[in-house]
């Protein structure tokens, strides 16, 4: 167990959801990735011989792949790497209710304001502490409905059928590395299947935190969202300050079937010393509508570009993606499109704010293939500098082989105009507070997308950003 | 003058000996530079597509460096009656000049200037003249700051091996009212021709340099290719031009350069018309404060033809803009490739950058790959790209022809329109016809 | 009047922040509780400068001379301490400021203007809002738009005069209102101000402007004529009738300032 002497580092100001609470983990298998510790998850999780067949499959592509090069700086991550442990689980059986969980977890969320939220709004709630759900309730009305929320490994046990024609199809192993990676050690995440024509007003909610020093988390999420069905989930993810580097590295896989409408909703906000390594993928079929609502505000560096691959005529692909970057931070996030059937239409808004020495770089592909006819594709690219330290970076690709395409990239670069500024404090707001003004009135495209308490989070979590800034 | 006719037993591919033939009779410094290049030429490997630069031009499957020699043809003569038909033509279309000079297979054949300008010390020659009676100004500027050999595989074979190559010298204050313009032919089938441009624009001088390069159908690949450096001092005002008419089979190749010193206006345009394949790396640096550089492009594709572009702003100094603008048409099983990098350096406050790279896709077999990046390290910058890939828009196509017009003449209309924006951007005299003319033969191949 | 001055301008003089030569090269001006000014005079003779500097505006410099305001030294506060102390700019151009709404602008900026420790009422503020609008002509539907984004050249102005209007200042500056706005939108405006100062009868004001069409809807008090930096004459309402009919030719400063930008005006536009 982590001392919990580092909470001495905390800066409580800054950093709402920097606190550490006492957790007993159950189990936790030795440090750093080996054919042991992933012959040890599996057993413990008592999976199908299958399941350990794929995970030592995916060890092996995973050994064999070069460390990407490109994109953030992964010097440091092998070093990082030896030093994690690749699974802790905290208890041993799921929990039903509310009064089952342990006070101190749920000390933990009371701090986030998950059990309010659930009171209030929040329909299920699947929480994820460490590396495994803990806590997980669903309404009747879903059950009745057919549809599944449950844990992943839950998912795999109860649902195998389901489970096995699709896990690994949208993002097989060898996708890249740090797929094959999770595809070894997975732990923990959801298993959403949303019958035929189901359709959910209130949206899904996982919130999980990582809260042991040195652990990686491999959450792994599969939706499947039948024809017509339409549902709303959202991830949100916070985790405290610790004094060595942490790492994360997630694998969500979608199936959007004819017709269906599906959004998927991420404010990550981990702690400035992790890494965040996350393939999501949407396979969307015809007609199909997927919608991924991205935003990354912490880590030491996130390399994150959610794709749809648009399979089936008609189907749409959104993307929103909000990126903050702060002093050492680097957000090197954007999205993916790939246009394979025709009347195809899809469009990528990208909004980044870098401050102090932060650097937010867009990386993003549109790919029209040769038969999608009349697809449509539209992105843009705004990027806010704060500070003459701070670096933007915008590189998207374009590849287009069909004639009847129609695609479009738009970017700017603009800093905080003096006169944007002037005018707001001549009307007696303080400087500070018209900085936060201006940022957030740069991505209210996106934050009005949110849900409300999300959206209320977002903003508030700019508003400390911004304090200090000024100078 | 320098002979570069090849003497027995000497291998005729590109090879260390080749750089030992073309160095003969030079002086020491530059037969070290060229033993460096070459240096680094073999150190260097072939580029491949995984390299971000060359991701979409295969090399390997693009270009067979092995079948090629360099080419052997003689000098021409200096009568215009003994060149090539295409080529008289071609200078026909030309209108005014402050000078010309002809260059046929690797050798400068002809060179004329206005003799007022001359006497002014304007200098339009070969390079290897220049070795002689400029040795100093080429010695400070050839290969070094502009294009040296660490460039790439293609600077570095270019710098160990051309033949010869073009000097132009404008003094301080000299003011050109008429572009210099250079011909180029090229005949010979399966041989290496490597070749360089070495502008020199004092301060506050002005000049227009148009570069043509054409040729016939080429059974066999032949390569083309050029390194090109243009320095613009303070206050000097440059254009430019490179026009590419080379005919099937050709692989042309083309690293630019352009330096803008402050308050420099340094533009350039690149036309693509001709070859099989053309890759084209200009790197526009602004280093003094006020330089500008506005950079054009047009390319219009068809059959096979694969272009590729690859340029980059690199922002040094602040207070200096760039306005890069390439729009190109791809009919045919024609590709185009455009990478563009707008580069703010962290001193380079209040830049303003912009890249524009806009396709239109005339064909369903033709295919476009635009990537239009920014890197920006500076947070007083004014710096926005936009890319585009469509085809032709029906709504303008239905509003002229319900004046009218046949589908043909309304898509004719609209292409020429839609490249004609570039031309408008530069509107050199005899490059905006010429231009026209090309691309209306080629659309007329375009059903 | 034996009543101190609001606005005591003395000798001030004025330039851009990194360039060399002054805009305003000693301007002297005194203003009183309700009293209505007009500074006229041609492009380039210091007339924004004039009111951006009174506004606080970073980009330019101090030089010289004072101004004191309410009784204190108004150049020693910063930007939205000058707003919260009374003082309103109508920009010439205003800004646009994308995302955010002019509900949730007005909003932020009205809180700004209370005590410490006040909180804003928000159906009070809701209801002062569309009252004010009303008072604009504007359509309550405005509050939701983003803070000048895409608005006309007139849109821009009514919505400067609706700030002004829920900030209710001590002391308006109005820099070039008039212009760009066709006589309807003219007269909207003019009444909005009209109607303010019939509330607020201490509310002073200097209408900056080039021409005198904006006065013949808004009676000024006292003109004065801006020159290179100066304010060369000044005199009752008869002044700007002159002015018009004369031009500024013969108004220069007898020693005329060397050296002053005398694009200063248009440059910033």
């Amino acid at each position: 167990m982590p001392q919990n002497d580092t909470i001495k580092d905390l800066n409580l100001d800054e950093h709402r959801y920097d606190f550490v609470t006492e957790g007993k983990p159950k189990f936790r298998a030795e440090k750093g990735l080996s054919e042991a510790v992933v012959r040890q998850i599996s057993e413990h999780k008592e999976e199908p011989e299958w399941m350990l067949e794929y995970r030592l499959k995916a060890l092996d592509i995973y050994n064999k792949k070069p460390m990407p090069t490109w994109g953030g700086d992964l010097t440091d991550l092998e070093d990082t790497l030896e030093e994690i442990y690749f699974y802790v689980r905290p208890q041993d059986k799921m929990e039903r209710s509310w009064d089952d969980v342990p006070d101190e977890i749920k000390d933990t969320f009371e701090k986030l304001g998950i059990p309010e939220a659930e009171r209030n709004v929040l329909a299920g709630v699947g929480a994820q502490y460490e590396s495994e759900m803990v806590y997980h309730s669903l309404k009747q009305e879903w059950e009745e409905q057919g549809v599944i929320f449950d844990s992943i490994e839950d998912g795999l046990k109860n649902h195998p059928e389901i489970f096995r024609e699709y896990f690994g199809t949208v993002i097989p192993a060898g996708d890249n590395k740090f797929a094959a990676m999770n595809a070894a050690v997975w732990s923990g995440g959801s298993f959403v299947y949303i019958p035929k024509g189901v359709s959910l007003e209130t949206p899904l909610q996982a919130y999980f935190r990582v809260n042991s020093e040195r652990m990686g988390q491999f959450e792994r999420t599969l939706i499947i969202v039948e024809e017509g069905a339409q549902a709303h989930y959202i991830e949100g993810c916070t985790a405290p300050v610790y004094s060595t580097e942490s790492f994360h590295s997630g694998v969500i896989e979608i199936v959007v079937k004819d017709n269906a409408r599906f959004r998927y909703t991420t404010i990550q906000n981990w702690s400035n010393n992790m890494y965040n390594l996350v393939t999501q993928r949407a396979m969307v079929e015809a007609g199909g509508h997927m919608e991924w609502l991205d935003g990354n505000l912490g880590s030491k560096l996130t390399m994150k570009y959610p794709s749809c691959y648009l399979l089936g005529e008609g189907a749409h692909g959104e993307i929103l993606s909000i990126a903050y970057s702060g002093n050492g931070q680097h957000q090197d996030t954007g999205g993916k499109v790939v246009h394979v059937a025709p009347n195809t239409t899809s469009s990528i808004v990208s909004k980044s704010i870098s401050k102090g020495t932060g650097r937010s770089t867009y990386r993003g592909l549109c790919k029209v293939y040769e038969g999608a006819h009349h697809a449509r594709s539209n992105v843009e690219c705004d990027a806010l500098l704060i500070n003459d330290t701070s670096r933007t970076d915008t590189y998207p690709y374009i590849e287009i082989d069909e004639q009847d395409a129609n695609v479009g990239h738009e970017a700017s670069v603009s800093k905080i105009g003096e006169e944007q500024l002037f005018y707001l404090t001549s009307r007696g707001i303080p400087e500070d507070e018209a900085m936060a003004m201006i940022v957030r009135g740069f991505i209210e495209p996106i934050a009005k997308e949110l849900p409300l308490e999300y959206a209320v989070e977002l903003n508030r979590l700019i508003e400390l950003e911004m304090e200090g800034s000024v100078g | 003058m320098h002979d570069i006719g090849f003497m027995e037993g000497i291998t005729d591919a590109l090879n260390g000996a080749a750089v030992e033939h073309v160095s003969r009779g030079e002086p020491e410094w530059l037969r070290e530079r060229r033993a460096h290049a070459w240096d680094v030429y073999e150190r260097t490997p072939l580029p491949t597509t995984k390299l971000e630069e060359w991701r979409y031009t295969d090399l390997k499957r693009k270009l067979d460096l092995d079948a090629l020699r360099l080419s052997e043809a003689e000098a021409a003569p200096d009568d215009p009656e003994a060149w090539p038909e295409r080529l008289r033509k071609a200078m026909d279309e030309d209108r005014v000049a402050a000078g010309h000079l002809v260059v046929i297979d690797g050798h400068v054949v002809h060179t004329d200037l206005d003799e007022a300008l001359a006497e002014k010390g304007v200098v339009l020659m070969s390079l290897h003249t220049a070795l002689e009676t400029h040795e100093e100004l080429v010695r400070e500027h050839l290969a070094t700051e502009a294009v040296p050999p660490e460039e790439g595989k293609f600077a570095a074979l270019n710098a160990a091996l051309w033949t010869d190559g073009i000097f132009l010298y404008v003094p301080r204050g000299v003011r050109l009212e008429h572009p210099i313009r250079v011909t180029r032919w090229v005949s010979e089938p399966g041989a290496a021709y490597f070749s360089r441009t070495l502008i020199v624009a004092e301060d506050a001088s002005q000049v227009s340099y148009v570069d043509e390069v054409v040729s016939d159908p080429l059974e066999r690949q032949t390569l083309v290719s050029n390194a090109v450096e243009v320095l613009a001092r303070q206050a000097a005002q440059v254009q430019y031009v490179s026009l590419q008419r080379l005919g099937s089979g050709a692989f042309f190749q083309s690293v630019q350069r352009t330096l803008a010193e402050r308050d420099a206006t340094l533009d350039t345009l690149n036309v693509g018309l001709g070859s099989s394949v053309s890759r084209v790396d200009l790197n526009a640096r602004l280093l003094g404060s006020g330089g500008n550089s506005d950079m054009l492009g047009l390319y219009f594709g068809d059959q096979n033809q694969h272009f590729d572009f690859n340029t980059s702003q690199d922002h040094v100094a602040p207070n200096a803009s760039s306005n890069l603008l390439y729009k190109g048409a791809l009919d045919g099983e024609s590709r185009a490739v455009f990478r563009g990098l707008i580069r703010v350096h962290p001193k380079a406050q209040r830049t303003d950058a912009y890249q524009t790279n806009r396709n239109l896709l005339l064909s369903g077999k033709a295919r476009a790959d635009t990537l239009p990046n920014l890197e920006i390290e500076a947070d007083d910058v004014k710096c926005s790209h936009g890319a585009t890939v469509g085809e032709l828009d029906s709504e303008t196509k239905f509003y002229l022809m319900s004046r009218g017009l046949d589908r043909i003449t309304a898509e004719r209309m609209v292409v020429l329109g839609f490249l004609g924006e570039v031309l408008a951007r530069l509107p050199l005299g005899g490059v905006v016809e010429k231009v026209t003319r090309v691309i209306e033969e080629k659309l007329a191949g375009h059903g | 009047m034996s009543e101190a001055p609001i606005l005591k301008i003395e000798g001030l003089e004025a330039k851009v922040a990194d360039e060399e030569f002054p805009i305003l090269n000693g301007v002297d001006l005194e203003v009183r509780k309700g009293e209505i000014h007009a500074i006229m005079g041609p492009n380039g003779s210091g007339k924004s400068t004039l009111a951006k500097v009174l506004a606080g505006h970073p980009g330019y410099l101090v030089t010289s001379g004072s101004v004191t305001y309410q009784g204190e030294d108004l150049l020693d506060l910063e930007t939205d301490e000058r707003s919260r102390a009374g003082i309103f700019l109508a920009f010439q151009y205003p800004v646009e400021v994308p995302g955010v709404s002019i509900a949730n602008f007005l909003r932020t900026a009205v809180q700004a203007h209370l005590p410490e420790g006040e909180e804003v009422d928000l159906f009070e503020f809701s209801d002062t809002l569309t009252e004010r609008m009303q008072m604009l002509e504007m359509d309550v539907s405005f509050a939701e738009r983003h803070v000048n984004d895409g608005f006309s050249g007139g849109e821009k102005k009514r919505n400067e005069i609706l700030q002004m209007a829920m900030l209710e200042p001590s002391l308006a500056l109005l820099d070039e209102t008039d212009s760009g706005l066709d006589i309807d939108a003219l007269k909207t405006v003019a009444d909005g101000v009209n109607k303010l100062t019939a509330q607020h009868p201490d509310m002073s004001i200097v209408l900056i402007t080039h021409y005198q069409r904006l006065l013949d809807y808004i009676k000024p008090d006292i003109v004065h004529v801006m020159m290179e930096g100066k304010l060369v004459r000044s005199g009752g309402p008869e002044l700007a009738l002159e002015l018009e009919k004369e031009g500024y030719k013969d108004w220069r400063p007898e020693v005329a300032a060397p050296n002053t930008r005398a694009d200063a005006d248009s440059a910033e536009a």
